[in-house]
């Protein structure tokens, strides 16, 4: 019997009047990599959102480790172990690519109100800073200015940044948002290969269907301000409502 | 290694202005009443550029424009001239007390102002410097209103030009206790902030707090330069609270160049400069005074975005550091 790390109940949210979620309940297994997916505008990110702080639920309860997170400023989600990377690349555009990691590193030391020695001498931080660049592959880029990387390379600094905080859980929205095939099948293998070798928690956010099914454990369908079905990819596949209200059109 | 050679030019250079700063007044104290003039001008060029650098800390590496930093100025320059002149402490006691009100009032005002962002954080540190401003000028009893207060006292050794190392040793000290801050884990933090306010959150940083934090330092800085402006002139007056005293270090952080470390300072001094040679130019002149600096910063805003500093570095094909 699998660890329950994340457990969402009853949650429900609306902005002005429209309703986004009705009373959606799900549970997340520690050490599971698992994907949501579901139409544009079904709310997927903003799911994330309410996990992370970002938004405050109307109703029900987020359950992270034992403790009720919902309402929670964002800042203290993070520190109790709860990451993401964003659809939008967001980093740091005019530091470094290593200095963007080492920000986040420092945060995770809890440093942030050292005052007096310089962050370049931090070599614990820059150390670890190197050895996520190196997971990421961006290692021979440490110094270039972030702002002005390829997009690809960009998405994989925001992962990086959010590995840098050492997350039990780690939401990816979209991480191969905007990349070229080849690119997104690469991304996708390191998705993986993160999973596989760091042990944390993920759950990711696509578009892409064949992504989804070739690395997900467990597929949630996000639709009609409900989960509309979850399971194996191959049971997802194979369940008619979803292959009616969202498949359909693309088999 | 690059950055390495870089710094170690920097230091050099940050060392020979510093040893010729040190010269300059025995020199101008050769060329009687006009050399008097001008070590009095470039005392206050160090606290102009004390002031600009304090603010350039929010401003610049911390993207918080703040319209009433003259208020720090001010509660400096207030708590020098009313220690010093109505319960007789000590020149040295006074100035230590400066930077420490100048905190208080920052940490009272910026405890408001940080939950504010863009233009209405602006806005709310110009009310606030405002209002003091109202209440030190309408207080007749406790700061003098638009008399201000006069007869500072002096120490007898502090004639103009040891006057004026005192204030270089100030500046230096200052300007070395920010580098660090700057550079350090907590200036990371704050920069982090400046480009990317939700990222930030989302690497676990209490955004307000560590804004108010900045607030704080910047506002304290300020207070030593208002503390020591008032122990310059021997008076503080409500001028120095006044929104056009906050607009000054603005605009010497646009002409001299925000994303660098002495950029506001040197900023700083060039205006002063300027303004005082259209003033021996012609008295006339000085009415022209905001053609001239409205011309100077359309050739910045145009031509040199980075201000000086950035200007130079491109000239030089150095990227900033």
């Amino acid at each position: 019997m699998a660890e329950k790390i994340l457990r969402i109940e009853n949650l429900s949210k609306s902005f002005e009047g429209t309703q986004v979620f009705n009373n959606i309940s799900f549970v997340i297994e520690k050490g599971e990599l698992s994907s949501i997916i579901g139409p544009n505008g079904a709310g997927k990110t903003t799911l994330f959102n309410l996990i992370t702080g970002y938004h405050i639920p109307d109703q029900g309860r987020v359950i992270f480790k034992g403790q009720d997170i919902a309402g929670i400023q964002p800042h203290r989600i993070v520190r109790l172990g709860i990451a993401r990377a964003f659809q939008r690349t967001n980093i740091f555009p005019k530091m470094t690519v290593l200095e963007n990691v080492v920000a986040a590193v420092i945060s995770r030391q809890r440093r942030n109100l050292n005052l007096v020695s310089p962050f370049r001498n931090n070599k614990a931080a820059e150390e670890r800073a190197y050895e996520i660049l190196e997971n990421v592959e961006l290692a021979d880029m440490a110094h270039r200015q972030s702002g002005i990387l390829a997009h690809g390379n960009q998405k994989r600094l925001d992962i990086a940044v959010a590995l840098a905080l050492d997350p039990e859980l780690l939401l990816l929205d979209e991480p191969t948002a905007g990349m070229s095939p080849e690119e997104r099948k690469h991304t996708v293998q390191l998705v993986k290969r993160l999973w596989e070798t760091l042990h944390i928690t993920m759950v990711f956010i696509e578009h892409d269907m064949d992504i989804v099914f070739g690395i997900s454990q467990k597929v949630r369908v996000l639709c009609y301000r409900t989960i509309l079905a979850e399971g194996t990819p191959a049971e997802i596949s194979a369940n008619e409502q979803v292959i009616e209200a969202y498949l359909g059109e693309e088999v | 290694m690059t950055e390495n050679t870089l710094s170690k030019r920097n230091w050099i250079a940050g060392v020979i202005v510093v040893m010729a700063l040190a010269v300059l007044p025995f020199v101008l104290s050769k060329f009687g009443r006009t050399g008097e003039y001008w070590i009095w001008v470039t005392t206050e060029m160090l606290i102009n550029g004390l002031f600009a650098l304090s603010l350039n800390l929010i401003l610049g590496y911390g993207g918080m424009v703040s319209f009433g930093h003259a208020a720090f100025f001010g509660v400096g320059a207030y708590t020098v001239a009313l220690l010093m002149k109505k319960a007789g402490v000590s020149m040295v006691p006074a100035l230590a007390a400066a930077p420490v009100a100048a905190a208080i009032a920052a940490a009272v005002i910026g405890w408001f102002c940080v939950r504010l962002i863009g233009l209405y954080f602006a806005i709310l540190t110009l009310a606030f410097s405002q209002l003091l401003y109202m209440v030190v000028f309408q207080w007749y009893t406790f700061t003098g209103g638009d008399d201000g207060i006069h007869g500072i006292p002096r120490l007898a050794f502090l004639d103009p030009v040891n006057y004026y190392l005192l204030c270089l040793a100030i500046f230096v000290v200052c300007f070395l206790l920010m580098r660090m801050i700057v550079n350090s884990s907590f200036g990371l933090t704050i920069r982090s902030i400046r480009e990317n306010m939700e990222r930030a959150k989302f690497i676990g940083v209490n955004v307000r707090r560590f804004q108010w934090y900045n607030f704080i330092i910047a506002g304290s800085f300020a207070g030593l330069a208002g503390g020591l402006l008032t122990e310059l002139n021997r008076f503080a007056q409500t001028e120095f609270l006044h929104w056009s005293k906050s607009a000054e270090p603005i605009l010497a952080s646009l002409v001299g160049g925000m994303f660098s470390l002495a950029g506001p300072a040197i900023g700083a001094a060039v205006l002063m400069f300027l303004k005082i040679v259209l003033q021996q130019f012609h008295q006339a002149l000085v009415e022209i005074w905001a053609i001239v600096l409205g011309l100077v910063l359309l050739v910045v805003v145009l031509f040199a975005p980075d201000g000086m500093i950035g200007f130079f570095q491109r000239m030089h094909g150095k990227s900033d550091a």
